[in-house]
């Protein structure tokens, strides 16, 4: 269990996370997402920590990491696959660390054949592809086989293989009971492998809830509503309290009112419909909906429909 | 986190660092070659000097002179195993498995003064041995290293090239940087080779006082009356190392990994 308790770091003026307070429990991956630059890697560094927080806690199992007398045992992490020295071969660079936290060469052995390293254990990794090397990463982290796994963005820039190798660990880590917290900034990554989400933006929390939750507050129900006589329609709906939007394809995106309601609407004045469709929002609009006031650099819409 | 674990934590990183055999190299190379240079320049001096001057000979002032000159490529070799950390990004990675920063840093300490300390006498012993014998060949006094003194200095040599080691660890803490840190170290190590170009007083003082020159005081076979003696002089470079390390310790410990 990670728990954070308004923990802030401050650069100057710039608060890079800022008043930040959430659990990540045991026997469940928990998504944590940002738009780039929202906080996610300083709040790891943070609970691991490299960086020190202006103010607030960041605890594992009640204790902060620095007090944890073998911490790879306690806590995995992988948070930049890059860092690796590109002269030391893949044992040697476990070895160094497994030694440090009491860990035997036969360990280093088993991790190396757990990521599918075995055969390359005495190269260099200098030349490792970015797979290589997030693998070489994930060994890192499952060293100390620790009840505890933080991995910031683990497949970026992955192959579809690499992604999918990422997601079925992740799974069976939590399933073992493990707590899990996992940042990217992909949502459609997290609905297939989340139970839980941190949502954050610009070092705030904006939702800390279960990923169908998530959706369901999140996604503003629509009716897709198609007609020869749209503007005819859009009026009535209007009096009847309905948000009309101009929708794809010529159609009415109606929010406000059921897809009966609407129904029954036209059927009563004569009109002729075409398509009425209930939709819902997916997770990466909601996602995109809930982030959207907080993204560092947002690009203005190019050709904007009206 | 074992005090014996992060030792040999940081001796497999230490071993795996290739640069450290280009510095190893260099240094054997150094002390081979500026041994020669400096006897034989040594054995011209004599020659052409007066029957008077040749009497106050020392063969063994030129036997360690190479040594400054090696200590560079140790002070090198100590500020890489920081700076390889910084310039590979592993220092996050070292970190995390040793939260304890004041720990990694002692024993990144341990490992770089164990093997600069054991490498010191190997290199002072050839060069020692080649300066003898550009001497020898021209038919000018020498010594061997079995000579009274002779062995007391090699042994300084090591304690030298120790504390030169430690010196350039602490600086690679401090400037987290290659470049900076090894430029700097070599700076400050061969100021003294540039004290002529002070005013006499302030000359006087670097190459009494200076820390590089007063811990080369270790391998003076004959200290004389002259400068500091050979304890004082090792006294006055810890101090040194030991002010840099608390320094890097200080900052390690407050800047984020």
């Amino acid at each position: 269990m990670i728990e954070l308790r308004q923990l802030t770091k401050r650069y100057g003026e710039v608060a890079v996370v800022d008043g930040l307070s959430f659990d990540v429990r045991p026997g469940a991956v928990t998504g944590f997402l940002g738009p780039n630059g929202a906080g996610k890697t300083s709040t790891m560094r943070m609970i691991l920590g490299l960086d020190r927080p202006t103010s607030g806690s960041a605890t594992i199992g009640g204790r902060r990491y620095a007090d944890l007398p073998m911490p790879l045992r306690e806590v995995g992490a992988l948070l930049d696959a890059h860092a690796v020295h590109p002269r030391r071969t893949a044992f040697d660079h476990l070895l160094s660390l497994a030694y440090g936290n009491g860990i035997g060469r036969r360990r280093v052995e088993e991790v190396l054949g757990l990521v599918g390293l075995a055969d390359v254990a005495g190269r260099r990794p200098g030349g490792f592809s970015l797979g290589m090397k997030q693998r070489l990463g994930i060994a890192v982290a499952l060293l100390g086989d620790p009840p505890v796994v933080l991995l910031d963005e683990p497949v970026n820039g992955l192959d579809p293989e690499g992604i999918r190798w990422i997601r079925t660990l992740t799974r069976s880590l939590a399933a073992q009971g493990r707590t899990v917290l996992l940042s990217s900034h992909l949502m459609s990554e997290m609905a297939l492998t989340a139970d839980h989400l941190v949502v954050i933006g610009r070092g705030r929390l904006i939702a800390d809830t279960g990923l169908e939750a998530f959706v369901r507050s999140a996604a503003r129900q629509a009716v897709l509503v198609r007609t020869p006589d749209a503007p005819r329609l859009a009026s009535l709906l209007r009096e009847a309290g309905a948000v009309v939007r101009p929708g794809a394809g010529g159609g009415l995106t109606v929010t406000g009112l059921s897809g009966a309601e609407i129904g029954g609407l036209a059927g009563a004045h004569g009109i002729v419909l075409h398509e009425l469709t209930p939709w819902r929002a997916s997770l990466e609009e909601a996602y995109l909906e809930l982030t959207g006031d907080s993204v560092e650099f947002a690009s203005s819409p190019a050709g904007a429909v009206s | 986190m074992t005090a014996y674990g992060v030792l040999r934590s940081e001796w497999v990183k230490f071993r795996s660092i290739r640069a450290m055999l280009g510095c190893l190299a260099g240094a054997v190379v150094a002390a081979g070659s500026y041994g020669y240079l400096f006897g034989m320049a040594a054995a011209r001096d004599y020659l052409a000097a007066p029957a008077a001057d040749r009497a106050a000979f020392d063969p063994t002032e030129t036997a360690f002179r190479a040594l400054v000159l090696v200590g560079v490529l140790i002070s090198a070799a100590g500020a890489l195993t920081v700076t390889s950390e910084y310039a590979s990004g592993t220092m996050p990675v070292s970190v995390t498995a040793v939260p304890r920063r004041g720990l990694l840093l002692a024993g990144k300490g341990a490992v770089v003064a164990l093997a600069t300390l054991l490498t010191g006498p190997p290199l002072a012993l050839l060069s020692l041995t080649l300066s003898q014998a550009a001497l020898a060949a021209r038919g000018v006094p020498s010594v061997g290293p079995g000579d009274p003194g002779v062995p007391g200095a090699l042994l300084g040599a090591g304690l030298f090239t120790g504390l030169i080691g430690l010196y350039g660890m602490a600086l690679g803490f401090l400037l987290r940087r290659s470049a900076g840190a090894v430029s700097l170290g070599t700076f400050l190590l061969v100021l003294p080779g540039m004290a002529g170009l002070f005013p006499e007083a302030v000359a006087r003082w670097i190459v009494t006082w200076w820390p590089s020159a007063a811990g080369a005081r270790l391998f003076a076979v004959h200290p004389g009356t002259e400068g500091l003696a050979p304890l004082a002089g090792a006294g006055v470079l810890a101090a040194t190392v030991l002010g840099l390390l608390c320094a890097a310790a200080a900052l390690f410990h407050r800047r984020d990994a």
